[in-house]
């Protein structure tokens, strides 16, 4: 099932399968076809934290919104 | 002083490189190789360039090798802009350069392209890649990128320690059959393993390795074999998240994560307010007023007679008497243990952690949580945080940071002189003070917003991992914070201290409080006196506030004179840097910005308690 990062809940493993081309992203690691999952959601707004590898990773919820996903497991 | 100055100079340089390059354009790349040789054999002096993800230990292994003193924190971008250190390998001299942390040759902010600059143009005979044991392959996607520079590389594996406790076991000779160049596994901070990182550079600098590797890969290529080579060397043993491990991911969840911000809030007030009134009240004060002044009294009544000179000596404000009493028993207590407090904080990679929680916030005015840290060294000396802004990736955030630190954010010492003022006399006053502070961040950085055109950027920080600090380093980091302060501080206190004396002896304060007088005392409500602190506070925020003392103010005359204060001007050294890092445009309309905010508000307090108390 395909749906955006900010949609997941908390701790579910999902491969990235499309998402904005921010040099950074690339850099961090996230590209299309890495397995992430999503540790937590703030509140007020604020970032979803997910975890890579074994780095978690600070996002703006506007970034994780245009990230799709696909979950597994 | 000294410290200002070397950044200066090393701005200059990092313009200077700029130039070159563009000069040099493409062809200059070319030459490259036939350069460096000559270069070489000229000096006969080795050139290595310190590079690495950020936040892998670059600037704690330049501290050790150079026994120079960078400052290192666990989070990412601590470093700025570079250093340069001499090193000794074996008996030969050469140069070691500590530059910021990179993610990729891409560039995303200021301080990311000072590395990469220094990696076109420095011509390094070698390069020091450091690789974060603990994320290996997203340090090997790095690694490969740099070995396409065909710059001569010896990798440390770093972070040996945590990850070891993390169960990560690294092949260090796997690994070097993999990457073809030499791999020294370290422990930065123990100094584990960095002589023979050294030796190794001298091994590789000997073979020529222009041309040797012709490297076409595409990133999605890197990717993979970074992810290859990483899953071969490295076996992962999975057991139970050490206690770190679990802290680190409870204190980014809103619970606990929240209440734990708080408390973590609540202590470091504790420590830095309670701690430093002790040490004030209890060790320093009594020292002072019960031994060194009746001491320095006695010897100077020896010698001087009554009068101007002896008043400026030890009278109200009395150079020997101020100028200890102020910087050392007002002053440095709060500056000492605050910076107990920040080191703590930076070493431990909790910071970016409350980074996140807040980022919704911030948001709302044109910030982003990375800011938190820049921000939080603003309670320090605002000189620093808003170098730090430099890891920033967008120049509207780091102007936002740079007006809200130096309109509102009191530094350290301005806290210890407010405490000094206040802390006795009306609690609440104080904690007002820091309310409106507070109030003035935020609605500071919503105007700015407003008016600055352009986005910031969201956030995207990368979390460290949660780290006991080390005992050594954070020793080390404190002192050399203190010993700045002390250094930074004393010299302009004592000169104006003995303006102080000199103005008020003199009677030159009456003359001039005659023209202000409809201002001060009309608009803010103050006595004349206050007029010393407004001009002394163009020198130094805590000189804004010092000469209250004993004036026997009343608590809104405390409160107008406060908040005057912290809006105030921001001292001569932040102006300066204000204008080095944005021009003379910016920082002339920051300090016009702050002024007319600190009138207006202070004046605006005054009226409004002067209304209400035709009512009472
Ligand atoms: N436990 C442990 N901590 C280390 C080691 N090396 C560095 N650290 C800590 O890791 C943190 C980061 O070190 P820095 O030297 O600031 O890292 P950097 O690579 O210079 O970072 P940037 O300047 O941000 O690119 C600091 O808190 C160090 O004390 C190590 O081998 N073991
Ligand atoms: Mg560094």
């Amino acid at each position: 099932m395909n749906t955006v990062l900010s949609n997941i809940k908390k701790s579910t493993d999902c491969i990235i399968e499309k998402l904005p081309a921010i040099g950074l992203l690339n850099s961090l690691g996230l590209r299309k076809g890495t397995m992430i999952s999503s540790m937590t959601i703030q509140p007020f707004g604020g970032p979803v934290v997910i975890r890579i590898g074994r780095r978690s990773v600070a996002l703006s919820r506007d970034i994780a919104e245009k990230i799709e996903v696909r979950q597994v497991g | 002083m000294f410290f200002k100055l070397a950044i200066s100079i090393k701005n200059i340089n990092v313009k200077g490189l700029f130039i070159v390059w563009e000069r040099l354009g493409g062809e200059g790349k070319m030459s490259c190789h036939t350069e460096k040789k000559t270069k070489v054999s000229e000096k006969s002096q080795l050139k290595v360039l310190l590079m690495g993800n950020p936040n892998v230990g670059k600037s704690v292994i330049f501290s050790k090798l150079t026994g120079m003193n960078v400052i290192a924190s666990n989070y990412t971008g601590t470093t700025v802009s570079y250093t340069k250190g001499e090193i000794t390998i074996r008996d030969s001299k050469g140069t070691l350069i500590d530059v910021p942390g990179i993610y990729s040759l891409k560039t995303t902010s200021p301080a990311e392209e000072v590395a990469v600059n220094m990696l076109e143009n420095e011509n390094a005979d070698a390069i020091i890649c450091v690789i974060d044991a603990t994320n290996l392959e997203r340090n090997l996607y790095l690694a490969l990128q740099l070995k396409k520079k065909n710059i001569p590389l010896v990798f440390a594996i770093n972070l040996n320690d945590v990850a070891i406790k993390q169960g990560i076991q690294i092949d260090i000779d796997a690994l070097e059959k993999e990457l073809s160049a030499p791999v020294v596994s370290t422990v930065a901070i123990r100094n584990k393993g960095l002589r023979q990182l050294l030796d190794k550079v001298l091994e590789v600098t000997g073979i020529n390795t222009s041309n040797s590797y012709e490297d076409e890969s595409s990133d999605d290529e890197l990717w993979k074999r970074a992810g290859d080579i990483a899953r071969n060397v490295q076996s992962i043993r999975q057991s139970e998240p050490t206690f770190l491990e679990k802290m680190g991911d409870a204190t980014l969840k809103p619970f606990p994560g929240i209440p734990i911000g708080f408390l973590v809030i609540a202590l470091l007030l504790g420590v830095v307010v309670g701690g430093g009134k002790g040490i004030r009240g209890g060790l320093l004060l009594p020292l002072l007023n019960n031994y060194y002044v009746p001491f320095v009294e006695g010897i100077v009544s020896r010698f001087v007679s009554e009068g101007l000179l002896y008043n400026v000596l030890v009278g109200e404000y009395g150079v020997l008497i101020k100028g200890i009493e102020w910087p050392f028993a007002l002053v440095l207590p709060y500056v000492f243990l605050f910076y107990v407090s920040l080191s703590f904080l930076e070493d431990s990679g909790y910071l970016p952690r409350l980074g996140v929680l807040v980022d919704g916030i911030l948001k709302k005015v044109g910030l982003n949580g990375g800011n938190v840290i820049p921000i939080i060294m603003g309670y320090g000396c605002a000189v620093p945080a808003i170098l730090g802004t430099r890891a920033a990736t967008s120049k509207k955030e780091r102007i936002i940071v740079a007006s809200v630190v130096s309109l509102s954010v009191p530094c350290v010492a301005q806290t210890g002189a407010f405490i000094s003022l206040l802390g006795e006399q009306s609690v609440i006053t104080l904690i007002a003070v820091y309310l409106i502070s507070f109030f003035g961040m935020l609605s500071g950085g919503l105007i700015i917003n407003k008016i600055i055109p352009g986005k910031t950027d969201p956030i995207l920080l990368e979390i460290p991992n949660l780290l006991m600090p080390d005992i050594k380093s954070l020793i080390k980091k404190i002192t050399i914070r203190t010993k700045h302060f002390m250094v930074e501080a004393e010299i302009p206190m004592v000169l104006a201290i003995a303006f102080a004396a000199l103005v008020v002896e003199t009677g030159a304060l009456d003359w001039a409080a005659r023209f202000i007088e409809p201002f001060v005392g009309g608009w803010l409500g103050l006595p004349k006196e206050a007029t010393l602190g407004l001009i002394l506070g163009i020198l130094r925020r805590e000189l804004a506030v010092l000469p209250l003392l004993d004036l026997d103010l009343s608590t809104i005359q405390l409160l107008v004179a406060s908040v005057v204060s912290l809006f105030y001007l921001p001292c001569l050294s932040v102006v300066a840097v204000l204008i080095k890092e944005f021009g003379l445009k910016i920082a002339l309309t920051i300090s016009i910005f702050t002024l007319v905010t600190a009138f207006l508000a202070g004046g605006m307090i005054n009226q409004l308690a002067n209304i209400i108390s035709l009512f009472l």
